[in-house]
């Protein structure tokens, strides 16, 4: 993502420091590692006129928004109590099984990577995974098998920095 | 005319499945009507049509909303914020995300209704991170109003009615939903709640006089309005009235999204074909789980008789809440149920009090070791005093819910936690303060 692209960004949400959540959570939405790096924090400071700090502030207390780079793919799994007790957790043991790594890592090809989330309400859809703003319902371990290959092949071009919705 | 168990918040849902941000269509369907009769009514008579309806706050808290407009209307102050709580945060619930995406306009004009009454210009809907599609729905949806004169400049033609509504995505987190927390992240600030009082109806967003009412509350208004605040009533019981939707979970049959009217026997809403359709694993239902993880629990074999009404749910020691219905069978043991729930409450408490910020994390930490059947005899004293303190020395209504759901299932199920100890072992005696 260029600096002109973030920029338009800001510019379309006025620079107003009001919608910091809405310019910091679009500009992650399409970054290619999924975070808000330090250049970007800084450009976000300089063009709503408030500090670096208080950038970093809000990345840290808001969980949607990350400070080190994710993977292409982060899987979530709902963990909160009414999918946590309808399958949902074999979700996490399918992918540890299929990845070969634990929560929260990266797999080598920096393709992959599931951690729990609170409810995305999707509780009658367990057991399911959500990447980006997609919910994949129903899973079985055939499907789950699929829609990893499918992945890899590159069918789901819009988890990637798909078009952005932007208010007037 | 408003009939008995027939949909509501949800008649327009089928219809408007194509495209729910089609403003034509809309008013086909009864949309605007609402506005127009407020406008035809008079503010002072609007009020007392939303006294009449009996509206308790559909976010969880239940406050009379009619209170509130009143409370708003008669503040001092010439700026008044409306602000729309669709940050929809308690696990098991996704209704007010079915009215974003089904029926946008209808929040829109029950928004707009709260901008006529308190001659607001401004107002914010705040939604969800995780809901990030529906901004694109709610966007368009402002778009189409604004090209039909039902928001920005002289609304309907009128010279003094200039009013607009602007959207903010939230970024996960629960307390956020906190209504004064959720001003602060509208500002741009970090989400965490402020002191209260001042009631936000007198110093609220930019500390300036503001509402805070949650998306269904907001899409109920315009019923209201158009078809009278008795009409609305009727629909529930005398402790509140209209149409609820419900989020069923867990395990029954059919889980989803429902719209009943206040007063449904809870058992049709468990067991009926029309809603929940009984256990989905064959095996009995133990305990539901109402209103969210902040709410109460109640064993399902007391409950046969029970409405689902804000007054029968009440005088069991339950709740309404945001309308979370989760149904749990007898497989699972009510430590394991409470230790999610823990878990919860310790990732999201926000930190700003310490009771809540370190309470919450040692309640966990006490249930887990209650999954391990490694408590000690007077651990159950200690998680019970834990909990009661958490739930009265903490500041917002994050912290003093954790006594809900622990409590509730504690009483209970009293024998699940005492089989967690170790009786051989060495009691454990608080030390005193
Ligand atoms: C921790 C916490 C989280 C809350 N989350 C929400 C929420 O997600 N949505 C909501 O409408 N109300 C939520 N509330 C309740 C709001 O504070 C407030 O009561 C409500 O938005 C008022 O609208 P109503 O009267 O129309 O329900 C929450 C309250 C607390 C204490
Ligand atoms: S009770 Fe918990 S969530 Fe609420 S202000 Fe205190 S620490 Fe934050």
């Amino acid at each position: 993502m260029t600096t002109e692209e973030k920029i338009a960004i800001i510019d379309r949400y006025h620079s107003n420091p009001e919608q910091i959540l809405n310019i910091l959570v679009d500009i992650q939405f399409q970054s290619e590692a999924g975070y808000i790096d330090q250049q970007t924090a800084q450009l976000v400071a300089e063009k709503l006129d408030i500090s670096e700090t208080r950038v970093y502030e809000i990345v840290s207390f808001y969980a949607i928004l990350k400070e080190t780079p994710q993977a292409r793919y982060v899987l979530k799994i709902c963990d909160s109590s009414p999918c946590h007790f309808s399958g949902e957790p074999v979700v996490s043991q399918w992918l540890q099984e299929k990845l070969g790594v634990g929560e929260n890592q990266m797999t080598q090809d920096g393709l992959f990577m599931y951690h729990g989330i609170p409810c995305v309400g999707a509780c009658a859809q367990t057991p399911f995974v959500k990447i980006k703003g997609e919910v994949f319902p129903h899973l079985t371990p055939e499907k789950l098998e699929k829609l990893l290959a499918d992945l890899k092949a590159g069918y789901y071009p819009e988890l990637v920095g798909g078009e952005s919705h932007v208010e007037a | 005319m408003l009939k008995r168990n027939a949909p509501v918040l949800t008649a327009r849902f089928e219809a408007m499945r194509d495209d729910p941000t089609d403003v034509a269509h809309y008013r086909q369907l009864g949309g605007y009507e609402g506005l127009a009769s407020v406008i035809d009514m008079g503010r002072e008579q609007a009020l007392d049509e939303l006294d009449a309806a009996a509206l308790l706050g559909r976010g969880g808290a239940a406050y009379p909303a009619g209170r509130k407009w009143r409370h708003l209307y008669n503040a001092a102050g010439e700026t008044k914020y409306i602000v729309c709580n669709g940050d929809e945060g308690e696990p098991g619930t996704f209704k007010d995300k079915a009215l974003v995406e089904s029926d946008p306009l209808a929040v829109i004009e029950g928004m707009t209704i709260a901008g006529y009454e308190f001659k607001a210009q401004q107002g914010y809907i705040y939604i969800r991170g995780e809901y990030r599609h529906l901004r694109a729905i709610f966007n368009q949806a402002l778009e189409n109003a604004r090209a039909a004169g039902l928001l920005g400049d002289h609304i309907l033609g009128m010279a003094d009615f200039n009013y607009d509504i602007r959207v903010i995505s939230g970024a996960g987190a629960y307390v956020c939903g906190e209504s004064s927390a959720l001003l602060n992240s509208i500002e741009g600030k970090t989400g965490r709640p402020r002191v209260k009082p001042p009631h936000l109806a007198d110093v609220g967003l930019y500390l300036k006089p503001t509402l805070v009412n949650n998306v269904e509350s907001y899409a109920s208004i315009p019923v209201i309005m158009r078809e009278g605040g008795q009409a609305f009533r009727h629909l529930g019981t005398p402790g509140g009235g209209g149409t609820k939707l419900i989020c069923l979970t867990g395990h029954v049959k059919n889980r989803g999204l429902y719209e009943v009217d206040l007063g449904t026997p809870l058992e049709d809403i468990l067991y009926s074909e029309k809603f929940g359709g009984g256990s989905s694993t064959g095996r009995p239902l133990k305990f539901i789980h109402f209103g969210g993880q902040s709410g109460s629990i109640g064993a399902a074999d007391q409950l046969h008789d029970c409405l689902y009404s804000y007054e029968d749910l009440k005088t069991r020691g339950l709740a309404i809440g945001s309308g979370a219905i989760v149904a749990m069978d007898d497989s699972v043991g009510i430590v394991d149920y409470l230790t999610s729930v823990a878990n919860f409450f310790a990732h999201e408490s926000c930190g700003k009090c310490t009771p809540c910020r370190i309470g919450t994390l040692r309640i966990l930490e006490l249930l887990e070791k209650f999954q391990q059947k490694a408590g000690v005899p007077g651990d159950l004293a200690v998680f019970e005093n834990m909990v009661t303190h958490v739930t009265q020395l903490s500041a917002c209504g994050l912290g003093q819910s954790v006594g809900k759901p622990m409590l509730s299932g504690y009483e209970l199920f009293p024998e699940e936690f005492k089989q967690a100890i170790n009786w051989q072992t060495v009691e454990r005696k608080e030390v005193a303060w």
